[in-house]
């Protein structure tokens, strides 16, 4: 959990930073003149807390967790430590899958919290530094369509994202084969299956619960 | 997992938790702890108002919209929680409403006492209150989209009128207009003057009406001057001979009057017999205008004429005949 979740922290909140200060700007530059600048910590309330943090940071993860899990037991597979595991009569699903999965399946949600606050903070400080707003426009535009669906709905997301990756990311290394070489293609079907699974439960949750 | 990871995970996990949570509290506005109290209202619809949209008196947030819900009899209740020492209108009714041009709702507390300046909703509001109950009467105002929609719709009768004004003003009647609007222009000018003209006539007339009105004045003063010299007279018996005399001349042309009838009535007698002369001489004088009868002929026809004075004449020869020879004409013999 530290590994998945943790350790995951400086990543996704560096994302969550720049997703931040870049839906502020986009937001202002989209809405000058027509619409109430105040809009614009809807927008970046909103885009942040439903859809760019939870998949941007899932998206990392992928790459970063699910790489990790892919070469870890790829690794474990080819160098048969896993038939030394067998071998042994301990499990391995039991022994390396499920700690991992269950590992995602918490951790994610509780990085990608972490960088929706960081996501909303970075873009209310861009918004009254370079974008001459008040904080209580700010504000008030953050408060102005928000529903604690919104919080939960991205938590909920990124948990199915950490125990897709995390689910993944097992099965290609348990499956490697073929030494080093096998190793890392396992570990790139991980991440880019892992990646197109973001995408596809982003889109399955937004039909879901919206 | 070593002892300190655990550490390090459970104080993440905590850590996280806390900021969700007070995130979540602090945007919705939520007043965990704080007392206050739920009312429901009841509306035909509620537009766009949702769960969480602000609950506001004279424009100050008093509380959020709790639940919505459909119930029996197309009705819509909706619970509103009023946060606590909000001082409520003794007749509490709701308007929700949009509450800016971007689709945000909200529910508006209004006094019932105070008559809204919307018939509509003051029928929605009493159409809710007639359900009876506890229930706040409730109304809804259109949103954006309609207004929208109906500025739409308004917009395309304006195209399609001036489309059609388009096709119906070509060259030729736009001349028309030009021509039209110059003969108008002319028409004006002439009523211009003659207004002119009749502004100067009407000078004159006022100043002859106020000259009038002077020798009327006048006249009223004579007429006033001569009543008091009228007054002066009959006060010392005067107008009693005049009557008098008025009297006695009255009794003379009634006589006169009476000699007047009598002669009348021997006209009439006599009438019939003056008819018929009349109608002799007008019988006679047709036909002497129709050169008929004896007078007639003896008027028109000139050979009666002729033949009268060669008669004359001859005569005339025949005496001087006689006269000259007496004798080739008479014989006196005794024997």
């Amino acid at each position: 959990m530290r590994r998945i979740g943790v350790q995951s922290l400086p990543i996704a909140l560096f994302i969550a930073v720049f997703t931040g200060i870049v839906l502020a700007l986009l937001s202002s530059y989209t809405l000058t003149g027509a619409v109430p600048l105040y809009f614009v910590g809807t927008l970046v309330g909103k885009a942040v807390m439903i859809e760019l943090v939870p998949v941007m940071t899932g998206l990392a993860l992928s790459g970063r967790v699910g790489a990790n899990i892919a070469a870890e037991l790829g690794t474990m597979r080819v160098t048969e430590q896993v038939e030394a595991l067998e071998t042994l009569a301990y499990d391995p699903h039991s022994y390396l899958v499920v700690p991992r999965i269950i590992a995602a399946t918490l951790m994610f949600p509780v990085v990608v919290a972490l960088a929706e606050v960081t996501g909303l903070l970075s873009g209310w400080i861009t918004a009254i530094n370079l974008l001459d707003m008040s904080t209580v426009e700010f504000v008030k535009g953050l408060r102005l369509f928000y529903e604690f669906k919104d919080i939960w709905f991205g938590l909920v997301k990124s948990m199915s994202f950490g125990l897709a990756i995390a689910l993944i990311g097992c099965m290609k290394g348990l499956s490697a084969s073929g030494g080093a070489e096998g190793v890392g293609r396992t570990a790139m079907e991980a991440v880019v299956l892992g990646a197109q699974m973001i995408l596809v439960l982003d889109a399955f949750w937004a039909v879901a619960l919206l | 997992m070593k002892r300190r990871d655990e550490l390090i995970v459970g104080a993440t996990i905590v850590f996280t938790l806390l900021i969700v949570v007070t995130s979540a509290v602090w945007l919705s506005e939520m007043q965990l702890g704080a007392g206050g109290s739920v009312h429901v209202t009841r509306f035909r619809t509620v537009g766009g108002l949702g769960v969480g949209n602000p609950v506001v008196l004279r424009g100050v947030r008093v509380g959020r919209v709790k639940e919505i819900r459909i119930t029996e009899s197309d009705w819509v209740e909706a619970d509103l929680h009023i946060y606590e020492n909000t001082l409520l209108p003794a007749q509490p009714g709701v308007v929700a409403a949009s509450a800016s041009l971007f689709g945000e709702w909200q529910a508006g507390i209004i006094n019932m006492a105070e008559p809204y300046s919307d018939p509509n909703v003051m029928n929605e509001l009493a159409e809710a209150q007639a359900e009876g109950d506890d229930a706040w009467p409730g109304a809804t105002l259109p949103d954006i989209g309609q207004l929208t929609a109906q500025g739409n719709r308004i917009a395309t009768d304006i195209a399609t009128v001036s489309s059609r004004i388009q096709a119906a003003f070509d060259s030729q009647t736009v001349h028309e207009v030009q021509r039209s609007i110059r003969e108008f222009g002319q028409m004006a000018d002439t009523l211009t003057r003659f207004t002119e003209r009749q502004t100067a006539v009407f000078g004159e007339v006022s100043a002859n009406i106020k000259h009038g009105s002077d020798a009327v004045t006048n006249a009223a003063l004579n007429l006033e001057h001569a009543l008091a010299r009228l007054d002066s007279a009959t006060a010392e018996g005067e107008l009693d001979a005049i009557f008098n005399s008025i009297e006695g001349a009255t009794a003379e042309m009634r006589s006169a009057v009476s000699s007047f009838l009598t002669l009348v009535r021997l006209a009439e007698e006599n009438q019939a017999s003056f008819v018929a002369v009349l109608v002799g001489a007008d019988s006679v004088m047709t036909r002497m205008q129709n050169m008929t009868g004896t007078l007639g002929l003896l008027v028109g026809d000139s050979t009666l004429y002729v033949e009268a004075t060669a008669t004359i004449a001859e005569l005339r020869a025949l005496l001087t005949d006689i006269k000259a020879n007496p004798r080739k004409y008479f014989k006196f013999s005794v024997f």
